[in-house]
């Protein structure tokens, strides 16, 4: 205990004393982490924007015209118990048959097929939202399947759709793939950036870590200063980054509110209600990269 | 105390620094080993702290066997010889007070006994009025100073001095052989490793001459009579 102490007091008065020397290393790590965050930010800023498009993906089912309230409510309940489904909206019959017209209004010969059935010819209708728009097919072999419902069944726009929700599919896909790519290179970076900034705070004090070991100090009472140093500075970067990422995020925030318009982004309450996963994830993983390379740059020093 | 035994050092590819060195050092001695650069009297400095490993022979110092010491073991040697150093060998970012204190501390004193020795051993080298200088603040004597105080703070049974005079001026490095040989008067084990001619001659101790790696005098009352 006395000698943990110790080391903590070493720690601390070499932190203060190399006043520099801390300063820039916290910078470094305070950057590397910088990159992190901005890596972090534009994965949500991807996924929110990828998740609202989606969320706008809607299969419509129209019911065949006089299918009873009772079918329909059962359709309902039998699609909204499905674990795909996110929503089942009920379209009445009217409605239905001006958003039919809207879609095909470029479609001649179907609006003067309706004027020539007169009346409405289609029923009410199920607008229908996946959780996930790959979903939509499942869920609609699902209804096909079933004798119980499937008569009652006059037409799905999913066709529609089909083409739109593949590419959406396939982009999201790319950007996610691109988004681990980039986060790998710059997790790399930021690795090396550590690892060089580390070395060079040691190679700083390599005279010190001599004289200790002349003296007589055992090489676990040599490294532990420099390994909680390097806790300290892990924790400062961290500290700093955590209220700069909220100071940034608060000024940024009705920015990019504008600047995505109609696209659900909340970073700043993402960041928050992560925020002791986000920050102690980097927190501890910058300081287990920091020791290891504390204890790899000091390793030839020690042999005195 | 400490003995030599056959002791060689072989540095690759093919200098011989140490050849064949034998000699015992006897309890409370003050033993002034001599030689011009290059004749291996710091490897044999080297040797005797165990920052080196010797070739060949055998080291004894106390009921250690130095050339068997394993790494782990070093440390608790380290803290049972004083050394001082031509260089000083400071922490650059700690009082004089503290790097006395460090060596004790590594040893895992208690704080109340540092608080007790580290004033005291200042005040025994003429320091206790600028103990809480950085070493930047102090003159190459005064710095000495600290790093004899720093080898004295465990109260060591020997005391190795490797060239503590060579970059200090005349009147100063007298002080600190004087220094010295009042740590010697109190029963301690002095082994000061020089070439100073001035130093050895007035001492009137025992000189042991090195050349090429070898001794070739070990005189009870000697004299520095290289050229």
């Amino acid at each position: 205990m006395r000698s943990l102490l110790r080391l903590v007091k070493f720690a601390v008065q070499s932190v203060f004393r190399n006043f520099w020397l801390s300063f820039v290393t916290t910078s470094v790590l305070l950057l590397t982490l910088l990159t992190v965050n901005m890596l972090i930010v534009l994965n949500v800023l991807a996924d929110s924007t990828i998740k609202s498009i989606q969320d706008k993906v809607q299969v419509e089912v129209y019911f065949n015209a006089g299918t009873s309230e009772e079918i329909e409510k059962s359709v309902h309940g039998y699609l909204q118990a499905l674990p795909q489904v996110k929503d089942v909206a009920v379209i009445p019959a009217t409605q239905s048959l001006e958003t039919f017209k809207s879609l095909h209004a470029d479609d001649p010969e179907v609006l003067a097929a309706l004027d020539e059935v007169g009346g409405n010819p289609i029923g009410d209708s199920l607008l229908i939202s996946a959780n996930n728009p790959d979903d939509f097919e499942f869920i609609l072999a699902a209804l096909d399947s079933s004798p119980e419902y499937a008569p009652y069944i006059k037409e799905k726009n999913y066709a529609d759709h089909k083409a739109v929700i593949e590419r959406l599919s396939g982009f999201s896909d790319k950007v996610r793939l691109g988004g681990l790519g980039l986060a790998g290179f710059f997790a790399l970076i930021s690795v090396l950036i550590v690892f060089n900034t580390i070395r060079v705070a040691i190679y700083v004090h390599r005279d010190e870590i001599a004289v200790m070991k002349l003296v007589g100090a055992p090489d676990w009472f040599v490294r532990g200063p420099f390994l909680l140093e390097a806790i300290f500075y892990s924790a400062a970067a961290t500290a700093l980054m955590g209220v700069g990422a909220t100071l940034i995020l608060k000024f940024l925030e009705p920015q990019i509110q504008s600047f995505f318009a109609g696209v659900d982004v909340n970073l700043a309450a993402y960041y928050w209600e992560n925020l002791a996963i986000i920050f102690g994830a980097q927190f501890l993983a910058l300081s287990a990269l920091s020791m290891i390379t504390t204890l790899f740059a000091m390793r030839k020093y020690l042999k005195t | 105390m400490i003995t030599f035994k056959n002791v060689s050092k072989l540095y690759k590819p093919d200098t011989k620094a140490l050849d064949g060195i034998s000699f015992h050092v006897r309890p409370g001695e003050f033993v002034s080993i001599v030689g011009t650069s290059g004749s291996g009297k710091t490897t044999l400095a080297k040797l005797l702290f165990a920052e080196e490993k010797p070739t060949g022979g055998s080291i004894h110092v106390g009921d250690w066997d130095i050339s068997r010491i394993r790494r782990s073991e070093v440390p608790a040697l380290r803290r049972q010889i004083g050394v001082v150093f031509q260089d000083y060998k400071l922490l650059p970012k700690k009082t004089a007070y503290e790097n006395a204190a460090f060596a004790l501390e590594v040893a895992g004193a208690p704080a109340s006994r540092i608080r007790e020795v580290v004033p005291q051993v200042l005040k025994i080298v003429g320091l206790a009025d600028k103990m809480h200088r950085y070493p930047r603040q102090l003159s190459g004597g005064e710095q000495q100073r600290v790093s004899i105080a720093r080898a004295l703070v465990h109260r060591p049974k020997i005391i190795l001095a490797d060239e503590p005079t060579g970059n200090l001026d005349a009147i100063t490095s007298r002080e600190i052989v004087e220094l010295l040989k009042r740590i010697n008067d109190v029963g301690t084990t002095v082994i000061l490793v020089t070439h100073d001619r001035d130093i050895v001659n007035a001492m009137r101790k025992r000189v042991i001459t090195i050349q090429n790696g070898k001794i070739v005098s070990d005189a009870e009352h000697g004299k520095y009579h290289l050229g």
